[in-house]
């Protein structure tokens, strides 16, 4: 439990509330890049706030909050322009970093374009995403955890929830609910939509441990039958703080992103890239491919026949912003706990001007997070079930992707494999 | 319903409060409305006045006077 003063603190994200501040020291991806290339302006909301995020003719990226400092019209619905984007009440013009270069109605002598810059941020693409920083400056460097960057096949299914996004990252911490939501519950779902769900999901919990570490909590967990030599407990997978785990194992790699666009709403992302470890060939993608993700049927209802979509309707009916001054943790919640104190702790950090957790300002090429690949003890098997029983069954790419799988797995068997673990 | 304030431009807001003119130049009395608007460098402030009528802008100089010569 936690009181009300400490629930509403965890969850705020409006910019000059403690936790507000600390999300303003990450990225986030705020578009798809093909919607940039298909109209060079979009109105984008993030952490409770609008901004204009533009594609240069040149293919660099802007990003301002939306409304003009001269009288605030919408510089979402802007001209993109090659010296930056220009509003389309008045004309005013601003560049990628925020400065007003043309106020076209005033003469030479009466402009003021210095006093009414636009506070841009910083936007950069990566993997198919664009993605956006609007903090204080300097901005650190956009992460480029393994998943956007390395080479495979990719996908991205996606939906925005009702609700607040911690609720979500605190399942990212609470390995037991796999048994049960997708486990017993998949199997109850199943036998009545006349279906078998798999049955690695159902594995018994023995224990489970989680390792903070320099990019969030490293989760882990021993199933029946499985002892602490196996990957999942060896060497389990992250939450990636605060926003993002870490899946993936049989060829499959995945970011699961939960964007917080305001208080109540988040934008979930299933960052998914196919790439087995052994007869992989190559599959070139012009364009990184999107779907929507069912969240509720034509009757309200949630759509629970499949993986994440059991995880959506547990955490939104957890409510909007969940009631944490009347829950009732256990001891198998200890995960939870863990995640609110690195919250809490952050808060501080960021009070004293220091960088939080898992923000980085080196240049790098690549950051290689921890990731199980023998899932659930469940061999190739898992790619096969992660295809039918997740997200991925609603992507258009589904025929594409099992074909790699599949073909992956015969090049193996006859021995002509070429591709290597990564 | 009226937008949140622009965080942006809160020191300009504040100014405004501060400098804006209390009161009528013609008068004394509180302008029914004041209009701040920026021309170059200078802040002027466009007042009028219901209770006598007085119309006109206001700006602040600072301590420095400026003039200007005719070309020569
Ligand atoms: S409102 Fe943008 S130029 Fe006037
Ligand atoms: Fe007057």
């Amino acid at each position: 439990m936690l009181t009300a003063e400490q629930n509403d603190e965890l969850t705020q994200v409006d910019a000059g509330t403690p936790m507000g501040e600390v999300l303003r020291r990450y990225w986030y991806p705020v578009a798809f890049t093909r919607e940039l290339a298909e109209f060079p302006v979009k109105r984008v909301e993030l952490l409770g706030e609008f901004f204009a995020l533009w594609r240069s003719p040149s293919g660099r990226y802007g990003i301002v909050p939306e409304a003009c400092p001269h009288r605030k019209a919408s510089l979402a619905y802007g001209v993109v322009e090659s010296d930056g984007l220009r509003c389309p009440y008045h004309g005013w013009v601003f560049d990628e970093a925020g400065a007003c270069v043309e106020q076209p109605a005033e003469r030479d002598d009466t402009r003021f374009g210095a006093r009414v810059s636009a506070q841009a941020g910083v936007a950069e693409e990566m993997g198919g995403l664009v993605w956006a920083y609007v903090g204080p400056g300097p901005a650190p460097r956009l992460p480029r955890f393994d998943t956007y960057v390395m080479e495979g096949f990719r996908d991205i299914g996606w939906a925005d929830l009702p609700c607040n996004y911690v609720q979500i990252m605190e399942n990212a911490v609470d390995p037991h609910h796999v048994e049960w939501l997708h486990g017993r519950y998949f199997q109850f779902i199943g036998r009545h939509e006349g279906f078998t769900s798999p049955a690695s999901f159902a594995k018994k919990h023995q224990k489970v441990g989680f390792t903070p570490f320099e990019w969030g909590i490293i989760k882990r967990r021993v199933l029946e039958g499985a002892s602490e030599d196996n990957d999942d407990w060896k060497v389990g997978h992250p939450l990636v703080f605060p926003y993002n785990m870490r899946v993936g194992g049989g060829g499959v790699h995945q970011m699961q992103i939960r964007v917080p666009i305001n208080r109540t709403t988040t934008r979930f992302m299933l960052y998914t890239v196919h790439r087995p470890d052994e007869g992989y060939e190559h599959v070139e993608q012009p364009v990184v491919p999107d779907y929507n993700i069912p969240v509720v049927d034509e009757k309200g209802r949630h759509v629970v026949n499949y993986v994440e979509g059991q995880d959506i309707m547990a955490w939104v009916t957890q409510g909007a912003i969940t009631d944490r001054t009347t829950e009732h943790l256990g001891r198998s919640d200890i995960g939870v706990a863990m995640l609110r104190k690195m919250f809490r702790e952050q808060m501080d950090r960021v009070a004293r001007g220091e960088d939080p957790l898992g923000t980085i300002r080196e240049e790098h090429e690549r950051i290689d997070l921890p990731c199980e690949k023998d899932k659930f003890h469940a061999g190739a098997q898992f790619a096969l079930d992660f295809c039918d029983m997740g997200s991925t069954r609603f992507s258009p790419m589904l025929d594409a992707i099992k074909k790699i799988h599949v073909s992956a797995a015969e090049r193996v068997a006859s021995g002509s494999a070429s591709g290597s673990g990564s | 319903m009226q937008a949140p304030p622009d965080r942006r431009f809160a020191a300009d807001a504040e100014a405004h409060r501060r400098d804006a003119p209390r009161h009528c130049p013609g008068c004394g009395a509180p302008p029914a409305i004041v209009t701040e608007f920026w021309e170059g460098t200078a802040r002027r402030f466009y007042c009028s006045c219901s209770g006598c009528g007085w119309t006109g802008e206001i700006t602040p100089t600072g301590d420095v006077a400026v003039g200007h010569e005719p070309e020569h």
